[in-house]
């Protein structure tokens, strides 16, 4: 690549050589007539003879000129349609790694060091490489100015119509810039990896009223890799994601085809579940890979921090729980931030990976996690009780399977929660009689979807893959215990039936349509159908 | 915090002590010439990437090296081409990011093994995608691709 970087670089040094030739040509043809003009006939038989050595400059340099363009022919097919100057520090990254790595260096010390080098060595009898070119570190687009840094980005962008259930199951219309994230990567050696995820959600946040913002930046991921062997790398302490389920660590809307992350990550999984953690993970064959991790534990906490104590307590007067049999565990999880953890509680999770030879297409996982406590410290009921420890569960097996060389495509899924103690659970103090959790919550789910390729347009091949995903699940199982009366509406017990498209112009791009229909058991019924379109990207 | 401290500890020793020993190299260059030649007894460069292999004066393929982007950093790939110009094998030397690594798998990667630079070589086609690391399955694709259109006549 250094030859072909050798032939960029020179030759945009030629291309800029050769209108300064001419010109320099022009000028010296002009002023050589002007010359011949003022000169005295008496000196003519000298000034025959300069003008022929000027001819003879001129002819070379014709002749310097020809060449250099029958060079910069020959060198132009083979660089169709490419900017010479990006290719350069890429090409030579490419050569002077791969030359470190043979004399036993690593390329990532190397690779950015000797790009002038590298370019410095080209030679003229460089190979033409059609094609050679790798991709772009800083999100796609850019050589990275330092070397091992990188920046990804995802995001999705949602709009259309839904049923309110807070406006009586009126239909609205609406927009959501739901996340932009950027994601540093920085490869502090080859083999010590820093990662980060940076969240900008529902258009961010602003401290003056009339900018409007509702939303949040947040931290979601922040560890660093040390790899070690194969089977065997530590992630450092930092805020890493639980691994449970596919979709909590495979979140990118290019990674499913439903506008909303599928159902069972909405509660039952409370993704993005992300924790304080460290963890171990690598490879035990192939075809079979693993996690463990150890977090801080998700708290029965649903309130915001004007309800923490300064003592990492809940305050006296109240609080919401974090794990409801509405919502099941969507609001319990830890806070990442300041020391303010409402426990020493440590919860421990380990998933399992599988792809199995003898079946081509398919993927699978096992996981689960598992806190001794999720009780906060001080918790208590609203007849005045002490709530005492609880333990909570969390069990996920899910499939996908392409099936080989057609367009069909399978998921399914299983999760289901165990909370060892209903009686200490927030949701069952908390004298709201509808909310209340009983010894598990589950929630199963199949999906089937067909991808049918569009064919080349706007110079990238589209696909388009329809697909039906039906949920179900109960959120409010028997077992219930604690204070509270226990009249559950019926509301916990939901049915998703989620039908839609999602068009790929590229792997790293979706655009999405999905329309829901959400049954549950509530006389009132869900009132949340929607029909909603979305955009997103990974790259 | 203490348990922090407790269960952490032996891991960062491991860490600390098994990290000065290199990266997460697979193969080095030396050893997947010699696994995808194994007959080879020299091999000469062509360019800063790749190697003519020869079993004396015979020649045996290419075997070239190259780099695409996975997820957001470089996975480091050798792709060994045979005197037809087909895949013999394509080997994952280096992959550095903490997900996606299944494409070092050789029930994957062995996908490529006699594909030449007439062949499709497009995901979901005639490629298998790896659900959960879409992006590395396509750019390692993409990457033997242009190594076929590169070398996959200089190999004959």
């Amino acid at each position: 690549m250094s030859i072909r970087t050798g032939v960029c670089v020179g030759g945009t040094k030629r291309r800029r050589a050769f209108p300064a030739l001419i010109a320099a040509a022009s000028i010296l043809t002009a002023s050589n007539g002007t010359a011949g003009a003022a000169e005295d006939a008496s000196s003519a038989s000298g000034a025959q003879a300069s003008t022929d050595a000027l001819m003879k400059k001129l002819q070379a340099m014709e002749q310097r000129i020809k060449s250099l363009e029958s060079q910069l022919k020959k060198q132009q097919p083979a660089e169709p349609g490419r900017a010479a100057k990006p290719a350069a520090s890429n090409t030579a990254g490419l050569e002077s790694g791969v030359r470190a790595q043979a004399a036993g260096e690593t390329p990532g010390k190397t690779a950015s060091q000797a790009p002038g080098k590298a370019a410095g060595q080209a030679s003229p009898k460089a190979p033409a490489d059609p094609g050679m070119q790798p991709k772009k570190p800083i999100l796609g687009l850019l050589d990275s100015p330092v070397e091992g840094l990188a920046f990804g980005a995802y995001g999705e962008v949602k709009y259309g119509a839904f049923r309110n259930p807070d406006a009586g199951g009126k239909w609205q219309n609406g927009f959501d810039a739901h996340r932009l994230v950027l994601l540093p990567t920085y490869a502090i050696t080859p083999n010590i990896i820093f990662n980060a995820e940076i969240e900008l959600e529902h258009g961010g946040i602003a401290f003056d009223a009339d900018d409007k913002r509702h939303g949040s930046a947040e931290i979601e991921q922040m560890f660093v890799d040390f790899k070690i062997a194969d089977q065997f790398n530590w992630r450092a302490p930092g805020i890493d994601l639980v691994p449970i389920g596919f979709i909590n660590q495979r979140h990118e809307p290019t990674q499913f085809y439903s506008v909303n992350r599928p159902e069972i990550y909405n509660g039952l999984i409370p993704s993005t579940f992300m924790v304080p953690s460290s963890s171990i993970y690598g490879r035990l064959m192939d075809g079979l890979s693993y996690q463990i991790q150890i977090s801080t534990s998700i708290e029965d906490f649903g309130s915001g921090f004007d309800l923490r104590s300064d003592a990492n307590g809940v305050l006296a007067g109240g609080y919401a729980p974090g794990i409801t049999g509405l919502s099941a565990l969507h609001d319990s999880r830890p806070v990442v931030g300041d020391f303010r953890q409402l426990s020493n509680t440590m919860a421990y999770a380990g998933k399992l990976d599988f792809r199995p030879s003898f079946l081509p297409g398919f993927a699978g996982s096992v996981s689960g996690y598992f806190s001794p406590n999720v009780t906060p410290r001080g918790a208590f009921g609203d007849f005045g009780n002490t709530l005492g420890r609880a333990s909570l569960g969390i069990f996920d097996a899910e499939f996908r399977y392409r099936v080989p060389d057609t367009g069909l495509e399978l998921r399914g899924e299983y999760a289901q929660v165990f909370l060892g103690k209903p009686e200490n659970m927030r949701a069952n103090n908390d004298t709201d009689p509808t909310n209340n959790v009983g010894k598990t919550m589950y929630a199963a789910s199949g999906e089937i979807a067909y991808h049918f390729p569009l064919g080349t347009i706007l110079n990238s091949e589209w696909e388009a893959v329809p697909f039906y995903r039906y949920t179900y699940e109960n959120l409010q199982t028997s077992g219930f215990a604690g204070t509270d009366a226990n009249t559950p509406t019926g509301a916990g017990q939901l049915q998703f039936h989620t039908l839609g498209i999602a068009v790929f112009p590229s792997p790293k791009l979706v655009l999405k349509a999905t329309y829901q229909k959400v049954i549950n058991r509530d006389p009132a019924g869900a009132q949340s159908d929607s029909f909603l379109g979305g955009l997103g990207f990974f790259f | 915090m203490t348990s922090w401290i407790r269960l952490t500890a032996p891991a960062a020793v491991v860490a600390s002590m098994a990290s000065p020993a290199g990266a997460v190299q697979y193969l080095s260059i030396a050893q997947a010439q010699k696994q995808a030649f194994p007959s080879a007894t020299s091999f000469a460069a062509i360019d800063g990437r790749a190697w003519k292999a020869q079993a004396g004066s015979q020649v045996l393929g290419v075997f070239v090296v190259d780099h695409v982007i996975g997820k957001h950093l470089y996975i480091d790939y050798a792709v060994a081409l045979d005197t037809g110009g087909r895949v013999q094998r394509v080997e994952i030397l280096q992959y550095r990011e903490s997900y996606g690594g299944e494409v070092k798998e050789n029930s994957w990667l062995s996908q490529f093994v006699g594909k030449t630079s007439g062949s499709a070589l497009k995901v979901d086609r005639d490629i298998r995608n790896i659900s959960g690391a879409t992006l590395s399955s396509h750019h390692v694709t993409e990457g033997v691709k242009r190594v076929l259109a590169a070398y996959g006549s200089r190999a004959r």
